[in-house]
């Protein structure tokens, strides 16, 4: 499904050549679980924005289904967002000047999905968020702006759920909530997620962890490995 | 599709209050081109009418020789190809009318126009007494008559004058009259009497000097047509023929000149309203960077942003201009109220009324959306640049590298401008000057910005805060000194400069009808009588009138270098046959000037030597004649032989000294019989003025007065329509250009939002962010004033020189004016816009809301 070969990533700072990806391999499969873990800075968030296909590699080749997706443009890349992945983000990204209904719809609409409504009143309803969909982001708490973002993130049913410390910006409670929601949506749909986390306990509820050092992967299994998620 | 459309309308629906200076912009320039295409349009249909009323038709078809078969038959058959033509045949000439009663003075020389039922086609009589004018007044030997003639011949009302053979009761006095030609020459008073009675006068006989004329009615976008299809088929005929719109008519060239400004300033206007567009959507782009990534994340081509907010500029450029047209309208519906006091129009003249014609509506809502597009493209182009990586790394900024798509705004852009400019302003010319103007202000306006920026870094480490903040704020990252530069530098430059080209043109319009052009003509004044007129006058009068010395000729043939012409045949050909009034003298006029050759000096010294003769450029151009060329003259019946010495340039335009195609030296004509003129400026009082008309006419019998103090007049209306338009326009030009230049500056705003949010957070008070405030924007006010102050002197200077031709005057106080106005209102608007922001509570501010 996700297939890595030699991705690396180096950019310039100041003068001087910083790698923020070392050269890495990875394989992962449908339906898999993975986490990536690491300190700041040790390049977790970049490397999911490769595979979104947000940046593009330094050296190596990223393949989606098959698709090599470093050779594609802009446009090719949105499209392949639009269809196979969904993205949820630390700090949200809603559209403010939407409500949750329309920042659910946007997926929908961009797809050409017929009936963009109703999946849209399904999907704030799965997060419980029904009440509150013509509320717009900045009446909504950061746990209920993080389920919207899911929400709109399952919109298309993608088969690849990528997050980016989806709790990082949260409470306890709120986190523990959305973990679940993630959770739930793999197990039922068997959508493959890649979840970035500082979160020891959510990251080890993966199928494996990537624990990322200095640019480098290393690929270990979680303690709790073939116990029931959170 | 549906994506794009939800979106569009979710867009508008949250930024609307952001986007209203956008609309603003749009309306109201849209607004000002669609009020001043309408005034323009209405001042020149009243113009039109009164120019028509000048000539009585819209074109006139002139003969001084009986139409021939030929001619008659090529006119026939040209006006039959018209689809919709009326026309009426007239006959003018100079004859003598004499009282019926025997015992009263003498006969006079009359201007006698005949004329048919239809005439005029244009303008009315205005009748002693207020009677209507009817055709009835001429039939069965009537006759209508100036009121000079009543004194002249000691006549009035219900008298008979003996004109040719028949006598005519003179049934009515005429106050004003239509198709009596703007800056003919007149020989006397004129007498209008019924066509069909010219015939029986026995004086339209063989040999006898007429001039037989066709008017001739048809619609206005026929009529160029119809003169480019007359004069060449009419070519061999010496048959002239011209429309009221005459271009050699200087009253032509001073509307064409008021159109060509008119048209320029809502150009101005647009350009202004762009700028405001150009600076919204920038700001509007910046603040939407982080959606439109959101939206490409989520699957969003490229395509289909740019589509979202290109619909919104096309939805909100469609508004503001339909606002724009309102707006006009509501305008046009106050403007008669305000200016019916300079605008009044005599009785029998056409009323002005200003109303949106539809053309102007059109051109108007295209010009809005047009510029809407043309505006916010390159802004808006920034949308594609956006990377969806910006939101894992936030603080990525769109690249700045230029690819072909920019290039290719940048080059619509400038081409767009460009034509929009020529469009409006109806000359390649202008556009290029104005255009080119605002590129030259537009990069030095950026230069200065640029190293206005890297001096004040320096300037900001020396002083305290606030001012220390307020100056290092022009040169931070993302600052808006280059933008408030550019948008407020521009505008300035706008407005200032049509200031001074409205100051230059109401200058040049006093100057051509000036104060003291003469306004009575005196004709047929003896040899022995010139010392007792200039007497007589001078007793009357403020100065001493000069009289010139008038003969008739014809060119009879042409012995030169270039061209020889043996016949009068061959001369008429050359478009010079007709009878010349042609004077002697040994000084150039104020408005003469000798373009080759050289003038005598004095006068020939003895009737042995050659003649010498002068002539007027454009019978130099026609006859092709060259320095030491020899003209023949049959002056009086009697054949003369000069020589050209020089060849002068006569400004038309100043009209009191008169002017002459031949000028002769003295010395040759003095001892054939002549008369003499004088052009004179005549007592304004009307019984004043009469005073002096009869006791002149009393006192020398055969002179007459001819008063051209109406025609004056009309010329001096219509020059005033065109000051008061130019005025009003300069009015609305900076009304509307201050408001945008507020707006610009308010747009600002939101970028400043959060950072004084946290300056309050960290203890600065309202006061001093206020001083901040003020010390920034009105810094950026001096240096944009300034600039645009400058530059708007070259467009002056260009656009008076090259453009409108007329002499330039530069303004400084203008130009400080303009400076210190720009200062006050960026300084002023800086502070005011951001009012709320200085007394808003910071935590709203800083959570975004």
């Amino acid at each position: 499904m996700i297939k890595l070969r030699n991705v690396s990533k180096t950019v310039m700072s100041g003068s001087e050549n910083l790698t923020i990806v070392q050269p890495l391999d990875l394989a992962v499969e449908a339906g898999d679980y993975v986490s990536i873990v690491g300190p700041s800075g040790s390049g977790k968030s970049t490397l999911l924005g490769l595979i979104a296909g947000l940046d593009l590699p330094t050296t190596g080749e990223i393949r989606i289904d098959g698709v090599e997706i470093t050779t594609l443009d802009e446009d090719e890349l949105a499209e392949l967002r639009g269809r196979k992945i969904g993205f949820v983000f630390q700090f949200f990204h809603l559209v403010p000047s939407l409500t949750a209904f329309e920042n659910v719809s946007i997926p929908l609409e961009i797809g050409r999905v017929k009936s963009a409504n109703a999946r849209a009143e399904t999907l704030l309803a799965e997060v419980g968020l029904e009440d509150r969909a013509h509320h717009y982001p900045s009446q909504l708490s950061g746990g209920e702006q993080q389920r919207v973002a899911i929400a709109r993130a399952l919109a298309n049913e993608p088969p690849i759920l990528l997050a980016d410390e989806p709790t990082g910006n949260l409470d306890s409670g709120s986190g523990r909530q959305i973990v679940d929601l993630v959770h739930r949506v793999q197990r039922s749909r068997g959508t493959t997620v890649i979840l970035v986390t500082h979160d020891i306990e959510l990251a080890g509820s993966a199928d494996y962890i990537l624990r990322m050092r200095d640019g480098k992967a290393e690929r270990v299994e979680p303690k709790n490995s073939g116990q029931e998620g959170v | 599709m549906r994506f794009v459309f939800c979106m569009v309308l979710r867009e508008l629906r949250a930024s609307w209050r952001r986007l209203l200076f956008f609309f603003m912009c749009v309306a109201v320039g849209v607004g000002t081109v669609v009020a001043l295409r309408s005034t323009i349009q209405s001042v020149a249909l009243a113009m039109a009418s009164e120019t028509r009323a000048l000539t009585a038709a819209d074109v006139t078809i002139e003969s001084e020789q009986p139409w021939s078969e030929v001619a008659l038959s090529i006119i026939n058959d040209t006006l039959a190809e018209e689809p919709e033509v009326e026309r009426t045949a007239s006959v003018e000439m100079t004859t003598m009318a004499r009282p019926e009663d025997e015992s009263k003075a003498v006969a006079r020389v009359v201007e006698l126009r005949a004329v048919e039922a239809a005439f005029p086609f244009y303008g009315t009589f205005v009748l002693d007494g207020g009677h209507d004018y009817r055709h009835a007044h001429l039939s069965g030997g009537g006759a209508l008559v100036r009121p000079e003639l009543l004194a002249q011949l000691g006549v009035t009302v219900g008298d008979n004058v003996v004109i040719g053979e028949i006598a005519f009761e003179i049934r009515g006095v005429i106050l004003q009259e239509p198709g009596g030609q703007l800056g003919a020459f007149s020989f006397g008073p004129r007498v209008l009497i019924d066509r069909a009675d010219l015939i029986s006068t026995g004086l339209l006989g063989p040999g006898v000097r007429a001039e037989r004329q066709f008017l001739v009615r048809v619609p206005e976008e026929r009529i160029a047509t119809l003169v480019t299809r007359l004069r060449e088929r009419l070519g061999e005929e010496f048959i002239r023929v011209r429309s009221y719109r005459n271009t050699e008519d200087r009253l032509a060239r001073n509307l064409s000149r008021a159109e060509n400004y008119l048209s320029l300033v809502g150009f101005v206007i647009v350009m202004l309203g762009g700028i405001g567009v150009w600076s919204v959507t920038r700001v509007f782009v910046q603040q939407r960077i982080r959606s439109v990534a959101i939206l490409k994340c989520l699957g969003a081509t490229n395509r289909q942003v740019l589509a979202i907010y290109v619909t919104q500029v096309l939805v909100l450029g469609l508004l503001g201009s339909m606002l724009g047209v309102a707006l006009a309208g509501g305008l046009l519906a106050f403007l008669p109220g305000s200016l019916s006091e300079s605008v009044t129009m005599p009785v029998g003249m056409a009323e002005l009324s200003y109303r949106l014609t539809i053309s102007a509506v059109v051109q108007g809502v295209g010009v809005g959306i047009f510029v809407s597009l043309l505006f916010a493209l390159g802004p808006l182009l920034e949308v594609s640049t956006i990377k969806p990586l910006s939101l894992l790394r936030w603080g990525l900024v769109p690249t700045t590298s230029w690819d072909w798509k920019q290039i290719a705004v940048v080059v619509a852009l400038v081409v767009g401008l460009i034509t929009l400019a020529s469009w409006q302003a109806a000359s390649w010319e202008a556009g290029l000057w104005v255009c080119g103007g605002f590129a030259v202000v537009a990069v030095v306006l950026h230069l200065a910005g640029q190293a206005f920026t890297q001096v004040i870094q320096w300037v900001g480490a020396r002083v305290r805060f606030p001012v220390q903040y307020a100056v290092l704020n022009l040169a931070r990252p993302g600052n808006q000194t280059r933008v408030i530069l550019l948008a407020v530098g521009l505008g300035s430059f706008l407005i200032i400069g049509i200031h001074s080209v409205q100051a230059n043109l109401v200058n040049a319009f006093a100057l051509e009808v000036r104060e003291d052009s003469p306004d009575m003509f005196l004709i047929d004044i003896q040899q022995n009588q010139a010392d007792g007129v200039i007497a007589f006058l001078s007793e009357r009068l403020d100065s001493v009138p000069s009289l010139l010395p008038v003969l008739r000729a014809r060119v009879t043939g042409v012995t030169g270098q270039q061209t020889t012409i043996t016949s009068v045949a061959g001369v008429r050909r050359r478009g010079v046959g007709r009878e010349y009034t042609v004077t002697y003298r040994d000084r150039l006029e104020a408005n003469e000037r000798v373009v080759e050759g050289a003038f005598w000096e004095g006068r020939l010294s003895n009737q042995e030597e050659v003649f010498e003769v002068s002539v007027e450029e454009s019978v130099r151009d026609r006859l092709q004649l060259m320095i030491g060329d020899v003209l023949r003259f049959d002056i009086l019946g009697r054949e003369i032989s000069a020589t050209v010495s020089s060849v002068r340039a006569v400004d038309w335009d100043d009209s009191r000294s008169g002017g002459f195609m031949f000028l002769f030296r003295p010395g040759a004509l003095e001892d054939a019989p002549h008369t003499f003129i004088s052009f004179i400026q005549g007592p304004t009082e009307s019984v004043t003025r009469a005073t002096l008309q009869r006791e002149l006419v009393d006192r020398f019998p055969n002179v007459s007065a001819i008063d051209g103090l109406e025609i004056l007049r009309t010329f001096r209306r219509m020059l005033d329509y065109a000051t008061v338009a130019i005025s009003a326009v300069g009015g609305i030009a900076f009304f509307s250009g201050g408001l945008i230049l507020a707006g610009s500056v308010a747009m600002t705003k939101y970028q400043r939002l959060y950072e004084t949010a946290i300056l309050k957070t960290l203890g600065a008070t309202s006061r001093s962010i206020a001083l901040m405030l003020a010390v920034e924007y009105c810094t950026l006010g001096a240096v944009a004033g300034l600039i645009g102050s400058f530059g708007a002197l070259g467009l002056t200077w260009g656009l008076t020189k090259f453009l409108l031709e007329i002499h330039w005057v530069p303004l400084p106080s203008a130009n400080l004016a303009g400076f210190a106005f720009t200062l006050f209102t960026v300084g002023v608007l800086g502070v005011t816009a951001n009012w709320d922001v200085l007394w808003a509570k910071p935590l709203r501010m800083l959570r975004g809301d």
